[in-house]
């Protein structure tokens, strides 16, 4: 998806104001911003609740001026804070309105009423005949999304669907949503103006304020490389930063696990099989010498000769002690344009520092 | 006392009467609510029209029953065609209005929502809007229950049969019992039909407005 120079005005003030970005297939890009920062006025752009004033919204190369609002709209799941289920509908008339209205048949909808409460985590059998009124917050958040997913659209609007939720109960939910996500692999543009929420969700986020785009970044991008000071103010950068200086390796880092150690002088062929069963994209190689070094799997996949040592393709490593701080190790990663470093005592591996896990964390 | 009860029964024909009430009854209250509701969606979706529909209703409103009687006996003559259509005329309003207020008044979430998932116009209209109009259109029936009830009687002064004839008879001959009888039961038919709909009302808001 994509925007290219959108500007939507309401009585003279620029509610969206020039905005253009993409958007990947597949990624979650959270919108983040406060009240009136125009958040809400691009997702509703999206999907054609309101039209753009100047600029075009293309999907798939299309722009969407040119399509059928409704037949959009049914692409395109919605879910709003206020969930919004019809109070006359029980669970199931509510999940399956689109599909009845596409004139699916009923044993259908049945069927995908039941797979889409199963994957909400709500028991079918239990929840399928209930009220929108005999269900608790969370439950009618989950009952909107399966709505939302009713048609399995490619793509997801979420409007601050965990905003009326208590703090706990919106954590726990964000967690579902995330596993359901990855089960999905759906684009997804999420609004919020929760700055934890924006952290442990996106992929991408772009930070908007007075109807403009200021950023568009991965979270650590917008924590460390705010473009300018409303960023860094709207991010909180300032307040992370504390804690990075007295957090240490061995408050953040993952126990190693022996999955990542790869003998050295195992084949390509070997190692990349290994790597493959274990689903990981990196290994640690400790050599006679004492040098270790990291393995990445691309390398060795690009590499025509999988009869070689893995030993040729061993990369410096960043290696730090179990106290040094957090700030240390960030600027040292800087430098060396790495993510990963390891922590090590007395020639002993004892973890993992990811630089991307560690920020989602501190958020 | 049962004696008397039985015996102006029998005189009156009240059996009779009560049939032919009743009749005039579900035939008046069923065309007002088939012609209300569907005036209301008309007018919903074209509110250009909507004032001057209200304003002519609300002008009908005021003129006194028995004037409309006078009114409709040129053009329908005697009996129950000028009864039905005077009940007809009354009815409409209070059941349009509450209709057209049920209408609009649906909460705007459940709107844009419906909207936003992709629902035409008219499918927001009949699955969301008008199901959830639903409470007020049965509160609006149940006032145009108490006007027809009323009404009918009063068709016994223009030879429409049903239970203002033994009421009219009564008074004419100034026959006490038979005024007592008659107008106890009108007005226990009229508290019964008014329970009814009041039950249905409850149902309804409870199961499509339970908030």
């Amino acid at each position: 998806m994509k925007f290219d120079h959108v500007t939507k005005i309401y009585k003279e003030t620029k509610a969206v104001d020039d905005v253009s970005f993409d958007i990947c297939k597949g990624e979650l890009f959270v919108l983040l911003g406060s009240s009136g920062s125009g958040k809400t006025t691009t997702l509703r752009l999206i999907n054609r609740l309101i039209d753009p004033d100047e600029g075009t919204i293309y999907l798939n190369g299309n722009d969407t001026k040119d399509m059928n609002p409704v037949e959009l709209r049914r692409r395109m799941g919605y879910v709003i804070q206020q969930i919004g289920l019809f109070p006359h509908m029980t669970v199931k008339e509510n999940i399956g309105i689109i599909p009845k209205l596409e004139r699916w048949k009923e044993e259908d909808i049945s069927k995908r009423t039941n797979e889409l409460l199963n994957l909400v985590a709500l028991p079918p059998d239990y929840f399928r005949s209930r009220y929108p009124h005999q269900l608790s917050g969370g439950q009618q958040q989950r009952v909107g999304l399966a709505r939302a997913l009713a048609m399995d659209p490619p793509l997801l609007l979420m409007d601050e669907p965990f905003g009326a939720l208590d703090p706990l109960l919106r954590m726990q939910l964000q967690n579902e949503f995330l596993s359901i996500k990855r089960k999905l692999e759906k684009t997804i543009v999420f609004v919020t103006h929760d700055i934890e929420e924006a952290f442990t969700l996106a992929d991408r986020i772009g930070v908007m304020h007075n109807g403009k785009i200021l950023q568009i970044g991965t979270p650590s991008e917008l924590l460390f490389n705010p473009v300018n000071e409303i960023v860094s103010k709207i991010i909180g950068s300032e307040n992370k930063f504390k804690a990075i200086k007295f957090l240490q390796a061995k408050d953040v880092m993952i126990p190693m696990d022996k999955k990542y150690l790869l003998q050295e002088n195992m084949t390509c062929q070997e190692a990349v099989n290994i790597m493959i069963s274990n689903k990981i994209e990196l290994s640690i190689v400790k050599e006679s010498n004492g040098d270790i070094k990291q393995v990445i799997l691309s390398d060795l996949l690009k590499n025509e000769d999988m009869r070689r040592s893995i030993n040729d393709f061993g990369r410096k490593l960043v290696i730090v002690p179990p106290d040094e701080n957090l700030s240390s190790i960030i600027t040292l990663l800087k430098s060396s344009n790495e993510k990963l470093a390891i922590v090590m005592n007395q020639n002993e591996i004892q973890g993992l520092v990811m630089i991307d896990s560690v920020l989602i964390n501190l958020v | 006392m049962l004696d008397t009860i039985i015996s102006v029964w029998a005189t009156q024909q009240l059996t009779l009467r009560t049939i032919q009430h009743l009749s005039m009854f579900f035939i008046a209250l069923s065309i007002s609510i088939i012609i209300a509701i569907i005036a209301a969606l008309l007018v919903y979706s074209n509110p250009r029209v909507g004032n001057i529909w209200f304003n002519i209703l609300n002008v009908i409103e005021t003129i006194p029953e028995l004037a409309l009687f006078i009114f409709l006996l040129p053009i329908l003559g005697l009996g129950e065609p000028p009864t039905i259509a005077a009940c007809v005329l009354y009815s409409i309003l209070p059941i349009m209005r509450n209709t057209y207020t049920g209408l609009a008044n649906v909460s705007n979430e459940y709107i844009e929502i419906a909207k936003a998932i992709g629902l035409t116009k008219n499918e927001i209209l009949f699955k969301i809007r008008l199901p959830m109009a639903l409470p007020l259109i049965s509160g609006g029936i149940r006032v145009a229950v108490v006007y027809t009830m009323g009404i009918i009687t009063l068709g016994g002064l223009i030879a429409a049969g049903g239970l203002g004839v033994p009421l009219q008879a009564g008074i004419h001959q100034y026959n006490i019992p038979a005024i007592i009888i008659a107008s106890l039961w009108v007005g226990t038919l009229g508290v019964v039909f008014d329970a009814v709909a009041w039950i249905i009302e409850n149902k309804l808001a409870r199961r499509y407005n339970p908030w």
